[in-house]
C-alpha cells in the first residue's frame, strides 16, 4: 500500500512539474494520456465494477466532442460553459443504453451498443452543414473566462479536470452505489435479493460512463483542435476496451495505468514504422498473456500472495 | 508627470519584449553547416497506408540522388518520417514531435487531407514551411497562408473545372450522372463537378446518387442512374468499389462511358476492375503513370527498382512519383534560396519558382506571392486495351480559380 | 417502381446477401463450439482469401487449391489457439474478447504490409457473365455462393449433431466444466473449433473473391455478419444463413428508396429492433439446438 501511495505521489509531482522540462510534443501527449484516463474511469465503472460490456463508449466520446464543439463554433458559447453542456447531453444520451441493458447482457447487449455506435456515426455523417460530415470540423482554441487555453494554461485546465474526474470515480467506487455495481455484476438476482434494483443501477452506470465519456470528448476538442468521425468508430472503442482490461478491471488505478501504458505504446513505437500495429497488437496479446487480471489487478495479486504467506508464521 | 512617463516607456519596452516573444522564431532551426533536416508524415499503418508509404519512399529515393549528386549548396538532405496512422490527432502528435523535439528546417505532408486539416493551425503558428504533396482539402491553400505550399494536387475546386470541361466539351455529354462515396475526396470531387457543371454550362446532372465505402452491391444505385439515361456516368470512390460497380453497371445493361476520379487512374484500378475498366476515361495527377512505356518513365522505374527490389504490387503507384517530384521542387527551392537558407529565403524562392519540374514524368510547379497552388494541370487518360493512356485533349477554358486570390 | 426494378432488387438483395450469409456462418462457428465472440473471425475470411490469393498465383488448378487453402487456413487456426488462446482459457471474457481482437489486428496488419491495400478478384471456373432471367440479371458467382452456403449448413449441421467431435463442441459451449468431468478433452475441442472456424472462414474467403474482392478491409464484413447472426439467433446456423439473405435484401430495398444513408443505418436499426424485442433471433434458443 505504502508503495502505492508513493507512486501516486511521485505521478502527480511529475504531473504538475511536465510544463517546466516536458517539449511541447511531450506535453500534448500528456494531455491524450488525461483525457483516455477520463474515458478509461468511466468505462471501467460501466465495464469493471458493473459487467455491462459497452462497445460504444468512442461514440459517447464523439458526442460529448460534438456537442462542445458545435456549441463553441456555431452558438459561439464559451467552452467553460460549453464543455458541460457536452457532459450533460452525453450524459442523457448515454442513459438512453439504460433501457436495452435492463433485459439484455453480454454479447446482445454488447450488440446493441454496436449498434448505438453506428447510429451516432451515421448521424454524425448525414448532418455536414452541422457537423462537418465526414470533412471534419476545425475549432478554435477554447477559453476561459477570457483566459485563452493554450500551451501551459490548456494542459493545467486539462489536468484539474482529470484530477476531479479521478477524485469522482474513487469516491462512485466507494460509495453505495458502487458497491450496487458490483453486486449487479456478481449476480443479478442476489443482488435483487438485496433490495438492490438490478435495472436503475445499470441505467445509473451508463449514466456515469456516458458522462466521464462526455468530459473527455469534450476535452478532445480543445487538446487537439478538429474532430471527425473516424476518430470515434469501432477501433476507437476497443481501444477504450483494450486501457481497462490491460489496466485492470474494477479499479481506478487500472484506468489510470491502462490509460496511461497504451497510450505512449504506439507512441514508443513509431521506430517500428510501418510495423507499428503489428507490434502492438503482439504487446497487447503478452499483456494479456501475462497479466490476464491487468496490470494493477495482478499486482494486487501478487501483493495479497506476498502478505499472506508473510503472515504464516 | 516624470512617473508616468517612466511607467509609460517601461510598459512600452516591456510590451515590445512580449511581441517579440510571441513572434514565432524564424526557424532556421534544421539548418546546420553541413545538412538540413526535413521532417515528413503520412499515414504508413492503417488503411491509407499506401498513400504515405509510396510518399515515403518517392521523397527518400529523390533525397538519396539529391545528396549523391552533392546535395544544396554543400548540405545534405536529412528526412525523419512520422506515421500518422490517418488520424489527426496522431498527425499533431508527428508535427509537435518534428517541429519541437526534431527540430526540423520544414515540413514536407503525404499526409493526405485527413492528417492534414487538423495540424494547418498549429503550422501556420508555428511559421515553418510545410509542403504538402498530397492533400486535395482547401484548407492548405484557402485562406492564403505565407508558409503553406500545394504540390502535386490541386484544389478541390479545380478538380471540378477540369472535369466539367472534359466532360462537356471532351467527351460531348450533355446528360450526366454522378455517382459518388460518402467519404470526404469522392465527395468533393462530386461536388466541385456539379457546381462547375452548373457555373459554366448551366448544366445540371441527371442524377446524383451515393454509396457507401465498402458496400458490396451498387444495384439500387445502378438502376436508379440508368432510369435517368446519361450518356456518361461519372464515378468518384475506390478503386475496390469501383471495380465491382463497373462490372454491376455492364451486368444491368448500362453501356455509358464511365468517367472515374483520380484515384481510380492508376494500376490498382486495372488490376481490380479486369476487363470492366475498358473505357473508362479520367484525369492522372502526373504526367505519365508508372506503368507507361515512355522512355523518360522506364528510366525511373528501373532506378527505383534497384532502389526498391522487394516491394508489393502497384508499386511504385503515383503517390511515388508525385512525392520524388515535389522533392526535387523543395531542393530546387532550397538551391535557389542560397547558404544563407532561413524560412523566409525558403517562401521566396518557392514563390519565385515557375515551371520548375525534375523531368518529364512530373508537371510543372509554379508559385506566385499571391497564392501557394503548385499545380493547375491535370493529364485526361483513357483505359484502351487495359492500360491508360495518355488522351490528346488540352484545357482550353483559363481557370477562374486564382480570381480569388486577388 | 416497375415490377423489373423490384425484381431486380430482391434479386441482387440476395445475392450481395448471400456474401453476408456465408460470413455469418463462420462467424455462427466458433460461438456454437466455444460460446466466444471471435472479433478475429472477420480476419480468418480475409487470412483465407489470401492464402487462396498466394496458392493460385503458383498456378495450382482450382479443384487442388480448394481445399489445399481449407487445410492451410485450418492449421492456421490451430496455431493460433495453441500460442494465443490457450494460454488465457481461464481469464475474464473480456481478456478473451480483447485477445481475439489483437489478433485480428496482427493478421490485417501484416496483409497489408506485403499487399497493401490492392483490390484483388480471384476468378474461378464458375465466374462468367451475368445469366439472364428475362429481364433480370444475376451474376453466377452469387448463385454458387448460395448454393455452397446451403451445402456447408446441411454438413455442419450433421457434423455438430451425429459425430463425436462436434458433439464434444456443443457440450463444452454448453457447460464447461460439465464437459470436463465428462472426460472430454476441453483444450483439442478449443483446437478443433479454431481449426474449423479458420476453415470456414477460408471457405468464405474463397467465395467471396469473385465477387467482393480481396484486400485487408475485407474482414469488415464481420459488422454485418453479426447482424445477421442476431436475426438468425446465434445458436441456428440455419438461421444465420437466412438473417444474412434477409438483411441483404432489406438493405438493398432501403437504399433503393430512401438513399445511401439509410441504406447504411438499416442494418442497425434492425439489430437494435430485434435485440429489444427477440434478442434470440428467429430460430435461436436459450440452449444449445441446431
Amino acid at each position: 500500500m505504502r508503495l502505492a501511495h508513493a507512486a501516486i505521489a511521485i505521478a502527480a509531482v511529475f504531473s504538475v512539474a511536465l510544463p517546466l522540462f516536458g517539449s511541447e510534443y511531450q506535453i500534448y501527449l500528456a494531455e491524450l494520456i488525461l483525457i483516455n484516463i477520463v474515458a478509461a474511469i468511466g468505462l471501467n465503472l460501466l465495464t469493471g465494477n458493473c459487467g455491462q460490456i459497452s462497445l460504444c463508449h468512442a461514440s459517447l466520446m464523439a458526442i460529448g466532442a460534438y456537442t462542445t464543439a458545435l456549441l463553441t463554433t456555431r452558438l459561439a458559447v464559451t467552452y467553460v460553459l460549453a464543455l458541460p453542456a457536452g457532459v450533460v447531453v452525453t450524459t442523457l444520451l448515454g442513459a438512453s443504453l439504460g433501457y436495452p441493458a435492463r433485459r439484455l447482457s453480454g454479447l446482445y447487449l454488447a450488440l446493441v451498443t454496436l449498434g448505438f455506435l453506428e447510429v451516432v456515426s451515421i448521424a454524425i455523417e448525414e448532418f455536414p452543414d452541422l457537423t462537418g460530415g465526414v470533412r471534419g470540423l476545425k475549432l478554435a482554441k477554447p477559453e476561459l473566462v477570457g483566459l485563452l487555453l493554450k500551451d501551459n494554461a490548456l494542459y493545467f485546465f486539462v489536468l484539474g479536470m482529470t484530477a476531479l474526474a479521478i477524485c469522482a470515480g474513487w469516491n462512485i467506487q466507494r460509495s453505495r452505489y458502487g458497491r450496487a455495481f458490483d453486486a449487479v455484476r456478481q449476480s443479478v438476482i442476489v443482488a435483487q435479493a438485496l433490495a438492490i434494483p438490478p435495472g436503475r443501477t445499470k441505467l445509473l452506470a451508463f449514466s456515469i460512463a456516458a458522462a466521464f465519456a462526455g468530459l473527455a470528448g469534450g476535452l478532445f476538442t480543445a487538446v487537439v483542435g478538429f474532430i471527425d468521425p473516424t476518430e470515434f468508430d469501432i477501433s476507437a472503442s476497443l481501444r477504450d476496451i483494450t486501457f481497462i482490461v490491460v489496466g485492470g478491471l474494477g479499479s481506478v488505478a487500472g484506468s489510470v495505468v491502462g490509460a496511461v501504458v497504451l497510450t505512449l505504446l504506439p507512441e514508443t513505437l513509431r521506430g517500428a514504422k510501418e510495423y507499428g500495429d503489428v507490434v502492438y497488437g503482439v504487446i497487447l496479446l503478452g499483456a494479456l498473456v501475462l497479466a490476464p487480471k491487468g496490470i494493477v489487478g495482478s499486482l494486487a495479486f501478487l501483493a495479497r500472495r506476498r502478505d499472506s504467506k508473510g503472515g504464516l508464521t | 508627470m516624470f512617473g508616468a512617463r517612466k511607467l509609460l516607456s517601461a510598459l512600452a519596452t516591456s510590451l515590445s519584449f512580449a511581441m517579440l516573444a510571441a513572434i514565432p522564431a524564424a526557424a532556421e532551426q534544421g539548418v546546420t553547416a553541413d545538412s538540413i533536416t526535413i521532417g515528413a508524415f503520412g499515414p504508413i499503418t492503417g488503411p491509407a497506408a499506401y498513400i504515405g508509404l509510396a510518399g515515403r519512399d518517392g521523397a527518400t529515393m529523390a533525397i538519396k540522388e539529391i545528396n549523391a549528386a552533392g546535395g544544396i549548396n554543400g548540405r545534405k538532405l536529412n528526412m525523419i518520417f512520422e506515421d500518422d496512422g490517418h488520424s489527426p490527432a496522431k498527425a499533431l502528435a508527428a508535427v509537435k514531435k518534428l517541429i519541437d523535439e526534431d527540430k526540423v528546417f520544414m515540413l514536407f505532408n503525404v499526409a493526405g487531407s485527413n492528417g492534414t486539416i487538423g495540424t494547418i493551425d498549429y503550422v501556420k503558428e508555428k511559421g515553418l514551411v510545410m509542403f504538402v504533396s498530397f492533400a486535395s482539402a482547401p484548407g492548405v491553400t484557402w485562406p492564403f497562408a505565407k508558409n503553406l505550399f500545394r504540390g502535386g494536387t490541386t484544389e478541390v475546386p479545380r478538380y471540378g473545372e477540369l472535369y466539367a470541361e472534359y466532360i462537356v466539351d471532351g467527351l460531348k455529354a450533355q446528360k450526366i450522372a454522378i455517382l459518388s462515396g460518402r467519404e470526404e475526396y469522392p465527395k468533393n470531387e462530386g461536388d466541385a463537378l456539379t457546381k462547375q457543371l452548373q457555373k459554366w454550362y448551366k448544366i445540371t446532372p441527371v442524377k446524383r446518387a451515393e454509396f457507401n465505402i465498402g458496400d458490396k452491391d451498387f444495384t439500387p444505385q445502378l438502376l436508379d442512374l440508368q432510369q435517368a439515361d446519361p450518356q456518361v456516368i461519372a464515378f468518384f470512390g475506390n478503386p475496390a468499389e469501383a471495380a465491382i460497380a463497373l462490372r454491376q453497371a455492364k451486368e444491368l445493361g448500362l453501356n455509358q462511358q464511365f468517367f472515374v476520379g483520380t484515384t481510380m487512374v492508376d494500376q490498382g484500378f486495372l488490376t481490380a476492375a479486369g476487363p470492366a475498366a475498358e473505357g473508362a476515361s479520367g484525369f492522372a495527377l502526373i504526367p505519365l503513370l508508372p506503368g507507361s512505356s515512355n522512355p523518360a518513365m522506364k528510366a525511373w522505374r528501373a532506378k527505383w527498382s534497384a532502389e526498391y527490389p522487394n516491394l508489393p504490387a502497384n508499386r511504385p503507384n503515383i503517390f511515388d512519383v508525385l512525392a520524388y517530384a515535389d522533392m526535387y521542387v523543395v531542393a530546387e527551392a532550397m538551391r535557389n534560396a542560397g547558404k544563407d537558407l532561413t524560412t523566409d529565403r525558403l517562401i521566396d524562392a518557392l514563390e519565385n519558382l515557375h515551371d520548375y519540374r525534375v523531368g518529364p514524368i512530373a508537371s510543372p510547379r509554379s508559385f506566385a506571392k499571391t497564392h501557394h497552388i503548385g499545380n493547375l494541370r491535370l493529364q485526361p487518360m483513357q483505359v484502351k486495351n487495359g492500360e491508360w493512356v495518355q488522351v490528346l485533349w488540352e484545357s482550353k477554358r483559363p481557370s477562374d480559380i486564382l480570381q480569388r486570390y486577388h | 417502381m416497375t415490377w423489373r426494378i423490384a425484381l431486380q432488387l430482391a434479386l441482387s438483395g440476395l445475392s450481395v446477401g448471400s456474401i453476408y450469409a456465408i460470413v455469418a456462418l463462420s462467424l455462427a462457428i466458433p460461438f456454437k463450439a466455444s460460446r466466444v465472440l471471435n472479433f478475429a473471425q472477420g480476419e480468418l475470411v480475409t487470412l483465407g482469401a489470401y492464402i487462396a490469393l498466394v496458392l493460385s498465383s503458383y498456378g495450382l488448378p482450382y479443384p487442388v487449391m480448394v481445399p489445399a487453402t481449407l487445410v492451410i487456413a485450418a492449421g492456421f487456426g490451430i496455431l493460433i489457439e495453441r500460442l494465443f488462446i490457450r494460454p488465457i482459457v481461464g481469464a475474464p471474457e473480456f481478456t478473451l474478447v480483447i485477445a481475439t481482437f489483437a489478433i485480428g489486428l496482427i493478421i490485417r496488419a501484416l496483409i497489408r504490409i506485403h499487399w497493401q491495400d490492392n483490390v484483388f478478384f480471384l476468378p474461378a471456373p464458375y465466374s462468367g457473365p451475368a445469366l439472364a432471367v428475362g429481364p433480370l440479371r444475376v451474376n453466377p458467382s452469387y448463385l454458387v455462393i448460395i448454393g455452397s452456403t446451403a451445402a456447408l449448413v446441411t454438413l455442419l449441421v450433421l457434423f455438430f449433431q451425429q459425430t463425436r467431435l462436434g458433439k464434444a463442441m456443443r457440450a463444452v459451449a454448453y457447460n464447461q466444466t460439465a464437459a470436463r468431468l465428462m472426460g472430454i478433452s476441453v483444450g483439442k475441442v478449443f483446437g478443433s473449433a479454431w481449426a474449423l472456424s479458420a476453415a470456414i472462414g477460408a471457405a468464405a474467403g474463397l467465395l467471396l473473391a469473385p465477387v467482393a474482392g480481396i484486400n485487408p478491409e475485407l474482414g469488415h464484413l464481420i459488422v454485418k455478419a453479426l447482424v445477421a447472426a442476431v436475426i438468425g439467433g446465434f445458436g441456428s446456423l440455419g438461421g444465420a444463413v437466412f438473417g444474412g439473405l434477409l438483411l441483404g435484401v432489406l438493405e438493398t430495398y432501403a437504399g433503393a428508396l430512401f438513399g445511401a444513408a439509410l441504406k447504411e443505418v438499416i442494418p442497425f436499426a434492425i439489430l437494435i429492433a430485434f435485440l429489444l424485442v427477440r434478442p434470440n433471433g428467429l430460430w435461436g434458443a436459450t440452449q444449445v439446438r441446431v
